[in-house]
């Protein structure tokens, strides 16, 4: 697992391209956006919208990282290398592993310059140093959750230009129906049920409570972290299960 | 003992293309095995079932004495696999990629070094350490991808046609290497070509395959023998004569079957004096327009053709 994680960072250091293009966009629109954003939603009672859309831009750019990680089995099976592993004797969860991590540790490293970039714009995190553990366990989970789902995703397509059409495909829904850019009190009807469905909601409302609140509602936040437990264990069984049906022709 | 033992092995797709039909083969330990055929004859199924990346349909396959469908994890620690394409990470330097392949196969770090450098040492990669691999000639990352897949001293190492694209220099350093192998560290050695004179060149055992099919399988030395004394060319001026010829030829008793090569038509007939002297007559008497006739020395080119006509030749009485 080490040895692939390993590689495949060696491979992003080599490519220091496939790290500041998923983080240019959100970059973007934490800059540009929240300037924006700030002027004309100085009446609905957010006093800082750079912070409040920090969480949502953590989790685009956190999908952004995350699809990397089924990007690389593409980039692997052009060049061989995916044959070579499989026939290896490793585990297939290693396998899995060592390049979910990679994607996550990624995630880690953008996430970390998103937030340099935020103290530009007074942003704090009120919950203090818990507050942070909590995050940063949050961003774990949701990292691994959706590089487990973009592994597996990989997989079953042929090529990575449809690839890429689906996770755009995905990921950007999920973004816009979500508490990503504004507050979902004032949503109705179907949009509201589907924002409450999304489980980004709910990750990024806690996030969001983490930076504003100065207490922690452990009551609105292990709901959330036993929910995505689940959706992990859940997508990392299905990339162990359609890497294993690899070999299985 | 047989590194390999095939039986009755079947590969049938999901989209109903069957790959590899009632295979039966043996590969001893320490020999180099060559597995011959045209495109779509099933070679790289039966590789890369053996290498525990395809189930088979059907069949039984045993390795090192231990059957493949019940011990694959244990039969990875024991092969390794030099894809048709060449599997090395460019973005790894040549240390790096030996390293990582060492890790895969959880070599010990102590022998692991010693490996790298005696596999660097035979390989003649000392002078590329410094050059990034993605600078590489095709050949010299095609001789880092094989000597990476040395680094876990395989018992077999099986190779899906590794000199495919090569020039005829390359092809024949690539021979060195693998005899080098062969000799040097008792590998098993399969594999899979599409060039005859290579499987001449190096192999004990030879195997030919056609439409999943095992046509033939023997020594370099009995494969020729199965023709040698009964093999007549004759060249004719254009191809379009040797077709109409062929035809003509096959009618009249001579021969047990022929072929069309470019323009010649190669023949394999009962004896090869009586043949050549009737035949010779039969082309003068006839005023067939020809350039030669002779008895050759079969390569394993026409033992193959042969025996791929040999066998339609068989088919078509059959239908």
């Amino acid at each position: 697992m080490i040895n692939i994680l390993w590689r495949n960072i060696k491979w992003r250091i080599q490519n220091p391209i496939a790290i500041i293009i998923p983080l240019l966009q959100p970059l973007i629109w934490l800059v540009l956006y929240s300037a924006v954003a700030n002027q004309t939603l100085q009446d609905t009672g957010i006093t800082n919208y750079t912070a409040f859309i920090l969480p949502g831009i953590i989790i685009l750019v956190t999908f952004g990282a995350c699809c990397s990680s089924g990007m690389i089995n593409f980039i692997m099976k052009s060049n061989g290398s995916f044959f070579r592993i499989l026939i290896a004797p490793i585990s297939r969860t290693s396998i899995v592993l060592g390049q979910i991590l990679e994607a996550i540790l990624i995630s880690f490293i953008e996430v970390i310059i998103l937030f340099l970039v935020s103290l530009f714009y007074s942003v704090t995190i009120a919950s203090g140093t818990t507050g942070i553990a909590f995050m940063v366990l949050l961003i774990f989970i949701t990292a691994f959750f959706m590089s487990s789902l973009a592994y597996t995703i990989s997989l079953f397509l042929p090529n990575e230009v449809i690839y890429e059409t689906i996770m755009t495909a995905i990921v950007l829904p999920i973004f816009f129906l979500s508490s990503a850019l504004f507050p979902p009190e004032n949503l109705s009807g179907g949009l509201a049920i589907a924002v409450t469905l999304n489980p980004f909601t709910h990750i990024i409302n806690s996030l969001r409570s983490l930076i504003f609140e100065k207490s922690i509602l452990l009551e609105n936040i292990l709901p959330v972290i036993g929910l995505f437990i689940i959706l992990c264990c859940g997508s990392f069984a299905l990339a162990i299960w359609k890497l294993k049906k690899e070999t299985a022709n | 003992m047989l590194a390999i033992e095939i039986n009755r092995l079947i590969k049938q797709y999901k989209n109903g293309v069957k790959a590899l039909d009632n295979v039966n083969l043996k590969v001893n330990e320490g020999e180099i095995f060559s597995l011959l055929g045209p495109n779509g004859a099933g070679k790289s199924s039966l590789i890369n079932i053996l290498t525990t990346y395809y189930n088979p349909t059907s069949g039984n396959v045993t390795i090192l004495g231990k059957d493949l469908s019940k011990n694959s994890t244990w039969i990875r620690t024991q092969i390794a696999c030099v894809a048709q394409r060449i599997s090395i990470d460019e973005h790894l330097s040549l240390m790096e990629n030996m390293l990582f392949q060492s890790k895969l196969y959880k070599v010990n770090p102590e022998i692991a070094k010693k490996r790298i450098d005696s596999l660097i040492n035979n390989f003649e990669l000392s002078k590329y350490l410094k050059y990034p691999t993605a600078s590489y000639s095709g050949g010299i990352k095609r001789r880092l991808d094989i000597a990476m897949n040395m680094i876990s001293m395989p018992k077999i190492l099986f190779l899906d046609e590794p000199t495919i694209g090569m020039d005829v220099n390359s092809r024949k350093a690539m021979w060195k290497m693998l005899l080098k192998i062969r000799n040097e560290y008792k590998t098993t050695i399969f594999l899979t070509t599409h060039y005859l004179e290579e499987a001449e060149q190096l192999s004990d055992s030879i195997c030919i395959m056609k439409n999943g099919k095992v046509l033939t399988q023997g020594t370099s030395k009995k494969l020729k023998n199965y023709i040698n004394p009964n093999m007549i060319r004759i060249t004719f001026p254009s191809i379009e004569q040797a077709k109409k010829c062929k035809y003509t030829i096959d009618k009249i008793g001579l021969t047990k079957f022929t072929n069309i090569q470019d323009n010649s038509i190669l023949t394999n007939v009962i004896n090869r004096r009586t043949a050549f002297t009737s035949i010779n007559k039969w082309l003068l008497e006839q005023n067939i327009e020809f350039d030669s006739i002779e008895i050759i020395e079969p390569s394993l080119e026409d033992v193959f053709l042969t025996l791929t006509s040999s066998k339609e030749s068989e088919e078509e009485e059959w239908k």
